[in-house]
């Protein structure tokens, strides 16, 4: 889903010469993953410290029964389901410093992984609540449906547990296919209502959050922290930034078959620090495009009142984006990202870009400070017609003293997968293109296949994982 | 030139952190005992529910036998803490004279659903009862009325608690 999108900006600092001070790379990856650290503790005690928080009510009534067990138990999954809910907003809020620390690539990566989990604690909730209650009252749980029914907020809360049930299940892979994104976009954006629609009944049943207590203080608080951050990065900002930089379409320049660059104008650009290898997602406002919002990197870095991408068309949408008319207007999310020089993590440079994965590696050389011989750079593509911004790449690495190696022809049969037949017949593997591998930061950029089979190789050679940048380009 | 970003973010966490210091100043200054910002519910309830609870605020037949030498109480009035209920807020307040439990008036009882009311119009009493006659909140709870014994009970003994010697 991600296109590249270039652009093009004078770079901040005046290139770096030899021997000169230069930034260490492992003292910031070490503060990034000293961040990221912190952020993975703050998950964690949100959960904990919700777990404590119940025990003092479960512990409360005073000669246990089996009802009031179970009861216990079912207000504890739920509880913990919510926060995973609630941490689960916040890693798709696209809040800075989490797209500072791990990307935001990563954050959504973690976010799905919690939609599970995180469902099928809220059903074990109503499961284990229904049959507590039953006991309590004596009657069978699925009776037991309709005295809740009778409960205010209790119809609320069992659609919230209805809406989480489609997003999760739109989700899954299998069936996330049968949707468009946009389709399985709006459903997703069910999940905002659901999780609101069911604060109510947390609120106003139960003890555990009885007002004047601790722990109604800090639900509250960390519904505050996760909407308002939601609201603030995902909705607010992205409407201010559009508006404030007021960016349009100035030209559509076609480099050869399905490859087209957008070259855009707008106010301040500057303003939004946007460095070479990030992304925007952007929506083009005519009337064919604007219901589709497209994860496009810059091509080029951006000056104060003009910008890059390009984009090659291969779904509907793409095609619709080459042909923009002049004067589009055009909003903006972002920049996102850290396939930039923020991300890295050693002394020297390994990028391996295919086809129009070429976009964000030429848009980070451009602005990466980098001593010559530092750098090396392997461009790949099937035919000599998806070499779009190849010149334009060896060019800055040519000032920048950056080596450059293009791979033009079909995929290899056997061997590593991600290199031309050609090259696989001659031998060359990813640490015989790149002999400083072990110390090097390894950007990779294209499809997703056939990143994966650079990972592959690079993890196979031993590099790790903190090392390897990748950006996926589905089209 | 100031990044939209930044200015965002600066406003969000000023917000967030008045917002949150708020809720907890909230918790931290809250009386554990009922709220006066719902006094006026607390008025209105245990209006509507004089009726069916009627033989309960009559005056008790007597003390318990040995209470005024054993007495774990002194005299005077205590509310108790309002205990949530999926069928509604229960809240009781009990009095204690000659060091003994002499009443305990509902303040409010479940209302939600259509069966609160004749479950408490059935509890109420019995409970009521138990809890004279046992003199504590120790009593077991009245089955079919899980919920009402419950917190009854519950806020009863919050109640003795403020009254305990």
């Amino acid at each position: 889903m991600q296109i590249p999108l270039t652009y093009e900006q004078t770079p901040r600092t005046r290139p770096t010469r030899f021997g000169e001070r230069r930034i260490d790379y492992r003292r910031q990856w070490r503060a990034r993953a000293r961040l990221s650290n912190t952020l993975v503790a703050l998950m964690w005690a949100s959960a904990i410290i919700a777990a404590a928080l119940t025990l003092p009510a479960a512990t409360m009534s005073e000669p246990p029964t089996i009802g009031t067990v179970i009861t216990n138990l079912g207000i504890f999954v739920g509880l913990i389901g919510t926060d995973l809910i609630l941490i689960m907003l916040v890693l798709a809020a696209r809040i800075p410093v989490v797209d500072r620390a791990v990307g935001h690539d990563r954050a959504i990566a973690v976010h799905r992984s919690m939609g599970k989990p995180a469902l099928y604690l809220l059903l074990a909730h109503a499961a284990l609540l229904l049959v507590g209650y039953g006991a309590s009252q004596g009657i069978n749980p699925i009776a037991e449906i309709g005295w809740m029914w009778s409960i205010p907020d209790m119809p609320l809360a069992f659609a919230g547990l209805g809406g989480i049930i489609a997003v999760v299940v739109t989700s899954v892979v299998s069936m996330r296919k049968r949707f468009s994104y946009e389709g399985w976009h709006l459903i997703h954006l069910l999940s905002y209502v659901a999780v609101l629609v069911a604060v109510p009944h947390q609120l106003s049943l139960g003890n555990i959050l009885a007002e004047g207590t601790f722990a109604r203080a800090y639900w509250i608080s960390l519904y505050i922290l996760a909407f308002g951050a939601v609201l603030v990065y995902r909705f607010i900002e992205p409407i201010v930034a559009s508006l404030r930089h007021r960016i349009v379409v100035d030209r559509v320049e076609t480099h050869g078959p399905g490859v087209a660059s957008i070259y855009l104008r707008g106010h301040n650009l500057d303003a939004l620090e946007a460095s070479g290898g990030q992304y925007f997602v952007w929506r083009f406002w005519s009337a064919r495009t604007w219901w589709h919002a497209h994860p496009i990197s810059l091509s080029a870095h951006p000056t104060s009142d003009s910008a890059r991408i390009t984009v090659r068309s291969v779904g509907e949408g793409s095609r619709n984006i080459a042909t923009l008319p002049r004067g589009t207007r055009v909003s903006i999310e972002g920049p996102y990202g850290i396939f930039t020089q923020r991300g890295r993590t050693a002394p020297n440079l390994a990028i391996v870009a295919a086809g129009i994965g070429v976009t964000p590696v030429r848009a980070m050389l451009q602005q990466a400070d980098i001593r010559p011989g530092e750098a090396t750079v392997i461009l790949r593509a099937s035919t000599k017609h998806d070499t779009a911004l190849w010149d334009e790449t060896k060019e800055i690495a040519a000032q920048k003293g950056a080596t450059v190696y293009t791979m033009v022809g079909p995929r290899s049969s056997r061997g590593p997968r991600w290199i031309s037949d050609s090259d696989a017949r001659r031998g060359v593997t990813l640490t015989s293109a790149f002999p400083q591998l072990a110390t090097s930061d390894l950007y990779v950029c294209g499809p997703a296949k056939w990143i994966d089979s650079v990972v592959e190789e690079a993890a196979a050679s031993g590099l790790a994982a903190h090392q390897i940048h990748t950006e996926r380009f589905e089209w | 030139m100031v990044k939209t970003r930044s200015a965002m973010t600066a406003a969000f966490a000023s917000l967030a952190a008045v917002l949150v210091g708020w809720q907890f100043s909230v918790a931290a200054f809250a009386p554990h005992t009922p709220q006066a910002a719902s006094a006026g519910k607390i008025a209105d309830q245990s209006n509507t529910s004089d009726d069916p609870i009627a033989p309960t605020t009559s005056t008790p037949k007597s003390p318990a036998p040995n209470a005024a030498t054993t007495s774990k109480f002194r005299d005077g009035t205590g509310t108790g803490q309002s205990v949530n209920t999926p069928f509604g807020v229960v809240q009781v307040k009990v009095i204690v004279a000659s060091g003994s439990i002499s009443n305990v008036v509902p303040i409010r009882l479940t209302d939600v659903g259509d069966q609160s009311v004749q479950i408490d119009n059935y509890a109420v009493p019995i409970l009521h009862g138990e809890v004279l006659q046992s003199q504590s909140a120790h009593v077991s709870g009245v089955s079919g009325a899980t919920y009402t014994s419950e917190a009854y009970l519950g806020s009863l003994q919050s109640a003795l608690d403020q009254l305990a010697k």
